[in-house]
């Protein structure tokens, strides 16, 4: 879900330092070159594998297992001869720009609040504001529809009183504003963590000299974190590209797709499935991605030369809101929040205990507990539960422990295995979880030696790490640098190897940050549902694939039962990631 | 979870001490009247494969029933996998070409794709002793078996619509979508038949047999209809009153979605009520055959048809007392059941160029 960005602290300023403690002179056993490449060899393997089998289907006239396939762009030709594709190219560019509109400035805002000024419960506030981050989208669109959809129980409510409903969520606007509210934590994240590090120095120096609040946000903190803002809108932009589940349940209706509801109707489009089309799409998102990617390293280079101005250390000292600030910075945060997530998280838990909503029912009349004991009814929903809790705990453990892997050889290393790191890791992200998930099956029924895993949750686990890899890193990475590099440096002056090192010195000081990371990477994993869709099978179901299979045959009861199991453990996971200190905000 | 385990296994032991007790051999016992008298070969056989895997479209609760049944009667196990039509089909062919196999039978809804497995050479032949018993259209070629009749319907929003006005016959609803375009506008749900290989499957083959499926088509464009690409899309928002009427739902799943939700009625229309059928198939090279073989006579058996008929699903079968049977399914569709043939007619619209053609009708029709 994060596109990886390099990790945001030090990088830059440390690189001359790197270079100065490292001269060209150092010896080799010091050097952890070998293990760099392995291990950048092996997770090339792990994300080319899946990439290079789509590109290469791109090129196909067939499924590239038929023995009808040949060479050929007739695939690329179909495509981009389809006046449907450019329809859902500009609806996905529209969807991806209106949805940064609305979270940059409310993100930034939020950010601004939360970090620059002494607003009342702080603590709270910055965990409430992700919440929405850790819910699938899915579940938030059918938490959506059931609360403000045209007969949602608060659109009724509404209707009551003023005669109409004023707003139509079926409609580009209404995803767009949506989207574009769900993703105001992916903004803070970025933006807040940015403000953190300014030196207040500036901003106080103004309000010494008689400028207003607003005066000092406007012409002194918002230059200064412009790049990280653009850096959020990329990111954003990027996001809503790959946007799959609110298009899905709120656009279908009226007929508005984007690209990766496009490529999911070419599942069906031709009768049997046109893989080489979805190939093409998949490439296609790919290309546009890149460019944002190249743009966003580009963009943090500079953003950290800036910052870098102020000199760091300097005390941070926070804007004085006043009583009315309060009570209006909390009412925007409020009102935020009761969209965000009062009205998805409501609507699906009224939906999981009813069995009929909308116009003319009474709620408690329809009240209901049988949506959930059908769970320990039916094998595969009970397995879904188990196996989800399974692939997120264990697995989210064992990822974080790649990841550290990963991390470690691109631990100070600025060279030009950083730059290829930094692509790869970002390759799947690119690409729909549904298609990686197609990848995967293949890659796990083609492939030899790797068969006898394909119907065990390991091959789950594997596309999950490579989905998650990006967030993951990220995670680990901004961890990792957080260790002072006199320490590491000490350790080498007296002999350590870099192993020796990383052992001794680097991970030990990083353990509380593992622990939070892996509570982060469970959450992850416990929302992905694109992925699973082609991967799982009898044993080896999951939750949020279970709900997008379940909803070809309308068990919606089951379906919102599930998604409230799913939010609660989304929940256990977040308070078990702040019990263990997780810095959700860098 | 357990208790139903333990309380099941209780009983299989149970049952298991009584045959003992009164010394009557376990594999004559097995073999059902009229069956062959090797059958009892092939039911050892599949004991000692064990396990019989299943993909499939159907909802793990629908079929659990039947399930059940097969393995407490021959403790074989049961794999099953809910991959959706298009999930069934694509890992069949891909599990065949990368010489994988680990399907041993596919039972899926989507009788176009089903066909074309068959047609490939993806499936295998099985002469079933119960094949009998089944009516002749419901068997192809002893290769695809229909082993439900599922209606097509409409479902309605009670609050909104008073079942009296409902139209009786086909060509009743057209004017009835005419005549009522202002309360109806934009409330009326179908199938998207680009999106949904069901939603194609049911309008096509209207399309083929109904000369005025073209007028539907364009009095549900004339009234703004909305299209899903999944019955779940659909149920959601009748029941909520969105929209106060679907078109060409799947009326099995509509008969019992009305038990549970007090505000949806299902109705069907007299004169033509078209119904579509799961089908099974036993792969080519399925690596458990022998208890594939098994689980297509149980589910084909008076047994099995009453398990699945209990679970919502209506037999083939006109003995079956259970649920509904072909026969009472047509009583309670008012007597214009028309079962879509299990035959070569479904792959019609596999045809690319009509395929297009269709779809590009499709949407003139509805105006998009």
């Amino acid at each position: 879900m994060f596109t990886h960005a390099q990790a945001p602290d030090a990088v830059e300023l440390s690189k001359a330092a790197a270079e100065k403690k490292y001269p060209a002179g150092m010896p080799r056993h010091g050097n952890a070159s070998a293990y760099r490449i392995i291990v950048i060899g092996l997770l090339a393997i792990a994300v080319l594998a899946p990439v290079g089998l789509i590109i290469y289907q791109s090129f196909l006239t067939a499924a590239f297992f038929s023995p009808r396939a040949k060479f050929g762009l007739d695939a690329y030709r179909y495509v981009f001869a389809d006046k449907n594709f450019y329809k859902a190219l500009g609806t996905t560019a529209i969807f991806s720009f209106g949805m940064v509109l609305i979270a940059v400035p409310l993100g930034g805002l939020l950010a601004f609040l939360i970090t620059r000024t002494d607003i009342k419960a702080k603590r709270l506030l910055e965990i409430l504001v992700l919440v929405p981050m850790f819910i699938s989208s899915i579940v938030l669109a059918f938490g959506y529809t059931v609360s403000v959809g045209p007969t949602g129980f608060v659109s009724l409510f509404v209707r009551d009183i003023i005669g109409i409903v004023p707003w139509n969520i079926y409609s580009l606007p209404g995803m767009i504003l949506i989207a574009g509210l769900s993703h105001v934590p992916h903004v803070y994240l970025y933006v807040s963590s940015a403000m953190r590090n300014l030196p207040s120095d500036l901003e106080e120096a103004a309000r010494t000299a008689g400028a207003s609040v607003w005066q000092v946000s406007r012409d002194v903190t918002l230059p200064m974190v412009l790049p990280a803002l653009i850096f959020a809108a990329a990111l954003n932009v990027l996001l809503g590209f790959e946007t799959f589940g609110i298009p899905l349940v709120l656009g279908d209706p009226n007929g508005i797709m984007v690209l990766t509801t496009y490529i999911y109707k070419l599942t069906t489009l031709f009768g049997t499935p046109t893989y080489q089309l979805m190939a093409v799409v998949a490439v296609v998102l790919v290309l546009i991605t890149l460019p944002l990617v190249w743009m966003q390293r580009r963009l943090l280079r500079n953003a950290r030369k800036y910052a870098a101005m102020g000199g760091k250390g300097a005390r941070v000292s926070t804007l004085k809101l006043g009583k009315s600030g309060q009570i209006i910075a909390l009412s925007i945060i409020g009102l935020w929040l009761f969209v965000s997530v009062v009205l998805p998280i409501g609507g699906i838990t009224v939906r999981a205990f009813v069995d009929a909503w909308g116009e003319g029912v009474n709620l408690w009349d329809q009240l209901t507990f049988s949506n959930f004991s059908r769970m320990l009814e039916v094998p595969s929903l009970y397995n879904g539960i188990v196996n989800t809790v399974i692939l997120s705990v264990l697995g989210g453990a064992a990822a974080v422990a790649i990841y550290l892997a990963v991390g470690l050889a691109g631990h100070r290393n600025w060279g030009m295995s950083n730059t290829v790191l930094d692509y790869i890791v970002l390759l799947p992200r690119a690409l729909p979880g549904l298609v990686v998930g197609l990848a995967f099956f293949w890659v796990f029924l083609f492939v030899p030696f790797l068969t006898p895993l394909r119907p065990t949750l390991i091959s789950l686990f594997v596309a999950y790490l490579v989905v998650g890899l990006s967030y993951g890193l990220r995670l680990l990475q901004g961890t990792l640098i957080q260790v002072a590099p006199e320490l590491e440096e000490s350790a080498r002056t007296t002999g350590a190897t870099i192993g020796r090192t990383w052992k001794d010195v680097v991970i030990p000081i990083v353990r509380p940050g593992l622990a939070g990371a892996w509570a982060l990477i469970m959450i992850i994993f416990l929302r992905e549902y694109a992925t699973g869709v082609y991967l799982m099978g009898a044993g080896t179901e999951v939750i949020g694939s279970l709900m997008v299979s379940l909803l070809q045959t309308g068990a919606m009861n089951t379906i919102a039962a599930l998604a409230l199991i799913s939010i609660v453990m989304t929940g256990a996971g977040l308070a078990l990631a702040l019990r263990l200190g997780a810095k959700i905000h860098d | 979870m357990n208790r139903h385990i333990s309380v099941r296994s209780t009983a299989f032991a149970v049952a298991t001490a009584i045959s003992t007790a009164f010394a009557v051999p376990a594999f004559a016992q097995d073999v059902p009247a009229g069956y062959p008298a090797d059958y009892a070969d092939l039911i050892a056989k599949a004991k000692k494969e064990g396990t019989v895997s299943i993909y499939t479209s159907t909802d793990a609760a629908q079929s659990q029933k039947l399930q059940d049944g097969f393995t407490k009667k021959y403790g074989i196990k049961i794999a099953y996998n809910d991959l959706g039509t298009n999930g069934a089909y694509n890992q069949v062919i891909s599990e065949a070409a990368a010489g994988q196999t680990t399907a041993d039978l596919v039972w899926s809804s989507a009788m176009d794709l089903q066909m074309t497995l068959v047609q490939d050479g993806y499936a295998s032949e099985y002469a079933s002793p119960e094949a009998a018993n089944l009516p002749a259209w419901a068997n192809y070629k002893n290769t695809l078996f229909a082993t439900t009749v599922e209606p097509i319907g409409v479902i309605y929003n009670t609050k909104a619509l008073p079942e009296d006005k409902l139209p009786k016959t086909y060509a009743d609803m057209i004017t009835f979508l005419k005549e009522n375009k202002s309360t109806l506008q934009g409330k009326v749900a179908t199938f998207d038949p680009e999106k949904s290989g069901s939603g194609f499957l049911h309008h096509s083959n209207d399309a083929r047999n109904r000369k005025d499926f073209w007028d539907l088509a364009k009095a549900m464009g004339d009234d703004g209809a909305k299209i899903y690409s999944s019955s779940g899309g659909m149920k959601e928002t009748v029941v909520s009153g969105e929209n106060v009427i679907a078109i060409n739902i799947i009326g099995s799943y509509a008969l019992a979605w009305v038990k549970e939700s007090p505000n949806l009625g299902v109705h069907f229309a007299t004169d033509y009520t078209p119904a579509f059928s799961r089908l099974a198939l036993i792969t080519k090279d399925a690596p458990h055959a022998n208890a594939a073989k098994l689980f297509v006579d149980f589910m084909l058996s008076a047994e099995g048809q009453s398990l699945l008929a209990e679970g919502g699903l209506p037999s083939v079968r006109e003995d079956v007392t259970a649920g509904l049977n072909v026969k009472t399914l047509n009583e309670r569709v008012g007597g214009g059941l028309k079962p879509i043939a299990v035959d070569e007619g479904v792959l019609e619209y596999m045809d690319q160029m009509k395929r297009v053609q269709f779809l590009n009708d499709w949407k003139a029709a509805l105006g998009r």
